[in-house]
């Protein structure tokens, strides 16, 4: 049996890589004393997986992911026995049993949604905001410094920007909504989203984002785009 | 410390999860009026993986009132953050200061950690002596296994505590709020810490040093103990264990359940410092161990239990205890490895067993190449030993083994190091002597070599350290012997650290100084090769008119007073010197399960069952 499930990550233990939050999940089900259903080989290991990662220091409303079991279980019930064994900060908010043929959710994966609180170096105004965020979302390519792989290289993430607003502005942070694509492949970084923004303002800084939602495609059950 | 300016740190640093606590398992608590702040000198996923303050951090928090939180180290880029932000060091559990405790106390497990304490210490604000610190500061205190020399760091600390802690840190918390609630001064808690089992108050004595020598401990405080005696808990069976274990949320060293089987060691090999100063030996019963397992693994979610000791082939009831709980664990899909293993106690049947469930590293360590050698530092191993059992463990399908050796000990000659390549090549030939169709592939023969550091409270405690041209001679011989070896691999460690860790482990207290001024020079984490700065460490040693050699190289008289002898290491003076004139003529001593060897002298029968058998 596959359960689809989405968790909430918070302020507590945002602070955690992917690996972190695979391994407190993997911990946490051994708790709970779930019929996991493991790989076969020297290393046996439950048959877990995300739609996508969240980065180090972001926390979510909604990451989803997939578990096999070998027994079938209520998911109210998996919600109600992993809950209690997870630790502070970290919670399941939905779980439903994955329908037969549904394909697995890092390829079904189209979008994000963050909200990023910013904190510059300096004020700004909300003109200054406004103005910035008018010309990432106009025409002309955004080229920011990409990490990649194989070194930081320029690259235009205009065509990953869905959407971006400005929700407020006081003194020298401000808070954003912003659409990102993502899929297996890639997608926008919060992180080039804001240089590209300090970038405009002559600024520098910090920020904290925090993802609203993923969005998929392919399944009723899921957070589709809006 | 407030939530943004505690992102504006995180948002500076490499690994952020260091610092964020709210593992599982942790402990909170909403009330209490005792607030012990446990540090560790070395970064979290070191000082996590460490068994002691695990049993401290659940003792300290059993207590009523009483909230203990951590501390780790922080890496050289929070220290930076923190101070270009003037915010300061904080504990996992509420982010507080370390100011803001009762007691802060430091686990001292190697010396080469000792100016990670200062960077604590300066990141909290709080001077670096004890006569810098009046009542309004918190009681600064250290313990762990560095304590049986505490010269060296001495003026840091209010109290020192000498051996092991599960009892001793809850009398002086209790001590502390006695004295509190009798409003007495501070100089009156310091002597009624001091006349506490263990513990040493390094403010009521002065060394006394002579044409550059110690030559003598002036007690100045007639309430303090003349000797500090090493403490001991009776009874391992009854004390108190973990508890819940904390489980990180990022990967540390020893990342699994860790069920400690007994305590000490009865083989006595000269070099092993662990080996004299955790005496006498002490089991758990395997039922304690079984249910102690057992909740661990419960309340964890770990898939790998680690049975610790100092030699766990060892423990009385391995065989009866080992495949309980290989089976007990199997059914859970957890892993169950044994580190710590001799040679002559590893049996083909838990080779196999163990390989049911998950196949380990293979570790020996024979410490020396040749017989005689072995015979010198006691370690009670043959070659035929090491060769059975390889050749057991490549049958059983490993087909890598890692031998660790010392070189630079006492009477060693170019045959010995030479001794260590044979040996390897003996192993090698055991592989390959098996059909190809009973053994595997891609063998390794890794043979790991350290440089010698004598000790304090040892047989070699007096022995001078090779010099480190010797010691590259010594390993530039090894290679070449080395060559030739099917599947052998070298790896040597620098030998200038070891040089250090000589000059510390058998220092006075005028390398307290010596240790401020290397931290002002920005020595930081000496353990890890890219911080450790060898040129700053020679000024600072040259600034305060002393010489690493004089410590390191230099061969003490038997009959010369040595400034750790303040501590009462339980171990007496005579027998080190008993087994140091054995040592010298390659006579070996017996195990003393076999026998009672009187290390304890007079108080054998207080201190230690074996004595009795």
């Amino acid at each position: 049996m596959r359960i689809i499930a989405a968790f909430q990550k918070n302020k507590e233990i945002s602070y955690t890589s992917h690996l972190d939050v695979q391994r407190t999940l993997q911990r946490a089900f051994r708790r709970a004393n779930l019929p996991l259903a493991y790989s076969k080989g020297f290393n046996p290991h439950p048959k877990l997986s995300f739609a996508t990662a969240l980065a180090t220091g972001y926390t979510s409303d909604g990451e989803w992911f997939e578990v096999e079991l070998d027994r079938p279980i209520e998911p109210q019930t998996f919600i109600d026995r992993v809950n209690p064994v997870l630790p502070d900060g970290m919670r399941v908010v939905e779980a439903f049993e994955a329908d037969d043929g549904i394909d697995t959710l890092s390829k079904l994966i189209r979008a994000a949604h963050y909200e990023l609180t910013v904190h510059f170096d300096a004020p700004v105004s909300e003109q200054q905001v406004q103005n910035a965020v008018r010309s990432i979302m106009g025409n002309e390519p955004v080229i920011v410094d990409k990490k990649t792989k194989s070194g930081v290289k320029p690259a235009d993430i205009r065509p990953d920007i869905l959407e971006a607003s400005v929700k407020e502005v006081s003194d020298s942070s401000a808070i954003l909504d912003v659409v990102g694509t993502l899929t297996a492949a890639g997608g926008l970084r919060a992180e080039t989203f804001v240089r590209a923004l300090f970038d405009r303002l002559h600024l520098n800084g910090f920020f904290t984002a925090h993802r609203i939602s993923l969005c998929f495609e392919g399944s009723d059950r899921l957070p589709r785009l809006r | 410390m407030d939530a943004i300016a505690l992102d504006k740190l995180m948002s500076r640093v490499e690994k952020p999860a260091r610092y964020l606590g709210n593992e599982w398992n942790m402990t909170k608590k909403e009330s209490y009026d005792f607030r012990f702040a446990l540090c560790f000198p070395d970064v979290y996923e070191i000082g996590m993986s460490h068994q002691g303050s695990r049993i401290l951090y659940h003792v300290l928090n059993s207590m009523d009132g009483v909230y203990c939180e951590r501390c780790y180290a922080p890496w050289t880029d929070m220290e930076r953050a923190l101070t270009e932000a003037g915010e300061p060091l904080f504990t996992l559990e509420t982010k507080s200061p370390l100011k803001d405790f009762d007691i802060v106390g430091f686990s001292l497990l190697y010396e080469m950690c000792y100016t990670n304490v200062l960077t604590m210490l300066k990141l909290s604000g709080i001077p670096f002596l004890a006569s810098e610190r009046d009542g309004s500061y918190p009681l600064i205190v250290a313990g762990g296994p560095c304590t049986v020399n505490p010269e060296p760091i001495a003026p840091f600390f209010d109290a020192i505590l000498v051996g092991d802690g599960e009892d001793m840190e809850p009398e002086i918390v209790n001590c502390m709020r006695r004295a509190r609630a009798d409003g007495v001064s501070r100089t009156e808690l310091l002597e009624r810490l001091s006349a506490i089992e263990g513990v040493y108050v390094p403010s009521f004595y002065e060394p006394v040093f002579e044409n550059g020598r110690y030559v003598r401990m002036e007690r100045k405080n007639p309430l303090a103990p003349e000797r500090v005696r090493r403490r001991v808990v009776r009874d391992l069976d009854k004390a108190p264990y973990v508890g819940r274990q904390l489980v990180p949320h990022m990967q540390i060293v020893h990342d699994r359940v860790a069920v400690e089987v007994m305590r000490g060691c009865t083989r006595g090999c000269r070099f092993c410092q662990a080996g004299y100063i955790y005496r006498p030996v002490r089991e758990r019963k395997k039922e304690t161990l079984l249910s102690q397992t057992r909740d661990l693994v419960r309340c964890t979610g770990y898939d790998e239990v680690s049975l610790l000791s100092l030699s766990t082939g060892d423990y009385s009831e391995l065989h009866e205890l080992l495949p309980r709980i290989i089976d007990d664990m199997a059914e859970q899909k957890v892993s169950v490895s044994l580190p710590s293993l001799r040679i002559d106690s590893l049996l083909k049947e838990d080779l196999e067993k163990m390989q049911t469930v998950r196949k380990g590293g293979l570790t020996f360590a024979p410490e020396a190449g040749t017989q005689r050698m072995r015979d010198v530092i006691n370690k009670n191993v043959t070659e035929e030993d090491l060769l059975r059992a390889v050749t057991d463990a490549f049958t059983a399908g490993w087909c890598g083994v890692k031998l660790y050796f010392m070189i630079g000990l006492p009477t060693e000659t170019d045959e010995d190091i030479l001794g260590i390549a044979d040996l390897a090549r003996k192993v090698s030939a055991c592989f390959y002597r098996l059909p190809k169709e009973q053994r595997g592939m891609g063998f390794r023969v890794t043979v790991s070599v350290s440089t010698f550091v004598p000790k304090p409270w040892t047989a070699f405690q007096w022995v001078g350290q090779n010099e480190q041209e010797e010691i590259r001679r010594k390993q530039q011989l090894l290679k070449t012997a080395m060559k030739g070896v099917r599947g052998g691999e070298l790896h040597c460690h620098p030998s200038v650290l070891s040089v250090l860790e000589a000059v510390f482990s058998r220092g006075d207290r005028r390398l307290a100084p010596v240790l401020v001024d290397a931290f002002e020079r920005g020595c930081r984490f000496d353990s890890w090769a890219e911080h450790f700065k060898p040129d700053a460490w020679a000024e600072a040693f040259a600034a305060n008119g002393l010489t690493m050699d004089e410590y390191a190289y230099r061969e003490r008289d038997p009959e010369e007073p040595l400034p750790w002898e303040i501590v009462d290491a339980l171990t007496t003076v005579s027998y080190l010197k008993r087994e140091w004139n054995r040592a010298k003529e390659a006579r070996t001593t017996k195990d003393c399960r076999e026998g009672c060897n009187g290390c304890f002298g007079e108080r054998c029968e207080d201190y230690c069952r074996i004595s009795k058998e």
